[in-house]
């Protein structure tokens, strides 16, 4: 059942990038909101904020949460475009891997400033 | 359409042991109305080309060897009137997404050895009473009413010559060997799910389907091939999760000949 729980994930994944894309959007973007909610709007896309928000663990937690969700959502997307480009079991393994590695690279690559900045 | 209305036909051919590429041909065939394409064909056969090739048998819909690709879009050549398309001419090719053995002969060769693979027939742990069997299986109107659409296939390469997954994936198991293994797993006296759920849960298999739904606008049989992937896909998830309750293959009961009373004859109205 491997397929399955594949696509499983898949789902649950679309949900959560729904929900933590939705957060990063009305937190970065949508002025109005922040506003009505009493956040200063001028000072959330600085540097210094960012750096601030980095150093708190759930904001941290957050962004790295998205950057897992998003990562497996869209390359096990990719993998599935791949493999019916590519009707071949050998062919369908080394896209796995290659897909697999790059996945694993990239998420401690991406996640390494909030881990740091977390422990500095 | 008047009646001996000159239909040109367009026809395919392709001998691959004397053509590089598929080329086309064309009939003139007088035709009547209520007449089919397969008469059209039939008639090229007798009276115009006897080495045109395609595959025929019941005339009726049920055997599904006469599927072709008429005017771009694949029917049943038996279940399709010439005057749907008020045209004077036709265009007919052989089924896309399955290789050509001779004009309008596919080979289906792969069709049969992908609707095997799924095994499908009733699975039950009970083999001794399967090999001879005493009893009956219980099924209700209701059971049956849960995959009764989906034993209408008639395994003609129709759905899986639309299926656009099948032309860009040539490992796809296809729309009918999908909708098939739902067709067992669905029915009430079956418990094979355990054999037929790895056949499909593969990476060309059950969530390879784009879910477009072509093979069910064009089954000339009214299957709803892409429902049944859907359902098929609904109950994996709810067996990997364990959610949903999963039922156990029906019960067997006595043949009715032992539970009912037997009707008294009727008198003799001739002493």
């Amino acid at each position: 059942m491997r397929n399955t729980y594949l696509w499983f994930m898949q789902l649950i994944t679309g949900v959560l990038i729904a929900v933590l894309l939705g957060i990063h959007m009305v937190l970065m973007h949508l002025d109005a909101i922040l506003g009505f909610l009493g956040v200063d709007v001028t000072k959330v896309t600085s540097w210094e904020s960012m750096i601030e928000r980095s150093n708190q663990g759930i904001w941290a937690g957050l962004y790295i949460a998205l950057l897992a969700v998003v990562l497996y959502h869209a390359l096990n997307g990719l993998r599935k475009v791949i493999l019916e480009l590519t009707p071949s079991a050998r062919a369908g393994r080394v896209t796995t891997w290659v897909i697999v590695a790059f996945g694993i690279v990239t998420f401690i690559w991406c996640s390494y400033v909030p881990i740091a900045l977390l422990s500095a | 359409m008047d009646e001996n209305n000159p239909i040109t036909f367009k026809v395919q051919r392709y001998d691959p042991e004397h053509d590089d590429i598929p080329h086309f041909q064309e009939f003139v065939v007088p035709s009547s109305r209520y007449m089919t394409v397969l008469d059209g064909l039939l008639y090229i056969k007798e009276n115009l080309d006897s080495s045109l090739a395609f595959r025929t048998s019941c005339r009726m819909a049920i055997c599904g060897s006469c599927g072709m690709l008429i005017n771009n879009y694949p029917h049943l050549a038996c279940h399709t009137q010439i005057e749907e398309f008020h045209s004077d001419t036709l265009t007919v090719k052989p089924l896309p997404n399955l290789p050509i053995i001779k004009d309008l002969v596919v080979d289906l060769i792969q069709l049969f050895n992908t609707h095997k693979s799924i095994k499908p027939y009733i699975l039950r742990q009970d083999a001794e009473e399967m090999g001879s069997p005493t009893v009956e299986y219980t099924q209700e109107p209701h059971a049956l009413d849960a995959f009764l659409q989906f034993t209408h296939c008639v395994k003609c390469g129709i759905c899986i010559s639309a299926c656009p997954t099948s032309a860009s994936d040539r490992l796809f198991l296809g729309p009918q060997a999908l909708s098939q293994c739902y067709r067992y797993c669905a029915d009430n006296r079956d418990g094979g799910e355990k054999e037929r759920f790895p056949v499909v849960d593969i990476d060309h298999g059950v969530w390879h389907c784009h879910l477009a739904g072509a093979c069910s606008e064009a089954c000339p049989k009214g299957v709803d091939p892409a429902l049944a992937i859907q359902l098929l896909k609904r109950r994996m998830v709810s067996r990997a999760v364990a959610l949903g309750k999963k039922q156990q293959p029906s019960s067997t009961v006595p043949s009715p000949a032992e539970t009912k009373p037997k009707l008294p004859c009727p008198e003799f109205t001739v002493k």
